[in-house]
């Protein structure tokens, strides 16, 4: 696969990634929240995470991860969200590098969901830590909901961008 | 076998998630809010003594919130952050989910008398 690319065609690689991801990050901003419970989300923008982790792998995931989520604090407006984002996106990425080892190219799918549960569960610690009170977990039931239904859809969105993907390649 | 365990315990997750959030009992004999900011007990109002509404303000160095009360319920009105997440939230009346505004460290959550009925109905 992409693996064996180097300096500037892998730099090039991630920077288009990332752009792809801030773009769907920032569209989906503007989407109105469907509940009154905060964080709940398509999170649509992980297509691309959970895309770059199995076919790069777990190193440039976390770049493109983190350069998308400093970036987007800094699009949308709302640096103070920017703990919360990264507490999330860190536990999550943890999740999806054990399921990256456990996990076929062809059960991708199944990756999204966990770590959709993750990243949910790094939110609400680190809201938890700000707040220094684990009241917040009252969220966790609605947010682990939400994340299973979401991450469903968005892991079977990298899916078939995968399939199409490498359709793609000679 | 891998795919079904995983898949089995993200399933597990969520019919968890279902069944705590359908028999969590949210109602309370005698809801008391607590207001707590950055950690540190500021307020506690029995909301069945309310008589008639009233609102003040919580100020401090990193923004405003105005809270309201009325009888059996509470609400952040106003505040000066930009993601008004406290706000759209609305009002609450019972202990299901707490009112939170992460950039001020505020939290509103209701408490009441309801323990000892949870324990004879658990």
């Amino acid at each position: 696969m992409g693996r064996r690319v180097k300096g500037t065609a892998r730099i090039t690689r991630l920077a288009l990634l990332t752009a792809i991801a801030l773009n769907i990050f920032l569209a989906e901003a503007q989407i109105p929240a469907v509940t009154a419970v905060p964080g709940i989300k398509l999170g649509l923008a992980n297509i691309v995470t959970v895309y770059v982790m199995f076919v790069l792998g777990p190193g440039d995931a976390l770049l493109v991860l983190s350069a998308r989520v400093f970036l987007g604090a800094v699009f949308s407006g709302q640096m103070m969200t920017l703990l919360y984002s990264a507490a999330g996106g860190f536990l999550s990425w943890c999740a999806l590098c054990l399921l990256g080892r456990l996990l076929s190219r062809g059960q991708i799918w199944l990756a999204s969901p966990v770590a959709a549960i993750f990243h949910n569960l790094g939110q609400l610690l680190a809201a938890a830590a700000v707040l220094r009170s684990w009241a917040v977990m009252a969220y966790l039931p609605y947010l682990v909901l939400a994340a299973v239904i979401a991450g469903l859809f968005t892991g079977v969105a990298a899916q078939a961008l995968l399939k199409r993907l490498d359709k793609l390649r000679p | 076998m891998r795919t079904k365990l995983i898949l089995a315990l993200v399933l597990l997750a969520a019919a968890l998630s279902a069944a705590a959030l359908l028999l969590r009992d949210g109602g309370t004999q005698a809801p008391v809010a607590r207001i707590t900011w950055d950690g540190v007990l500021v307020e506690e109002i029995p909301l069945d003594g309310i008589q008639e509404p009233r609102s003040f303000t919580l100020e401090d160095a990193s923004g405003s919130n105005r809270v309201e009360v009325e009888a059996g319920r509470i609400r952040i009105a106003q505040a000066d952050c930009p993601d008004q997440i406290c706000v759209k939230q609305g009002w609450i009346s019972d202990g299901t989910v707490p009112i939170v505004c992460l950039p001020h460290k505020l939290m509103i959550e209701i408490v009441g008398g309801g323990g000892d009925l949870d324990g004879a109905a658990g």
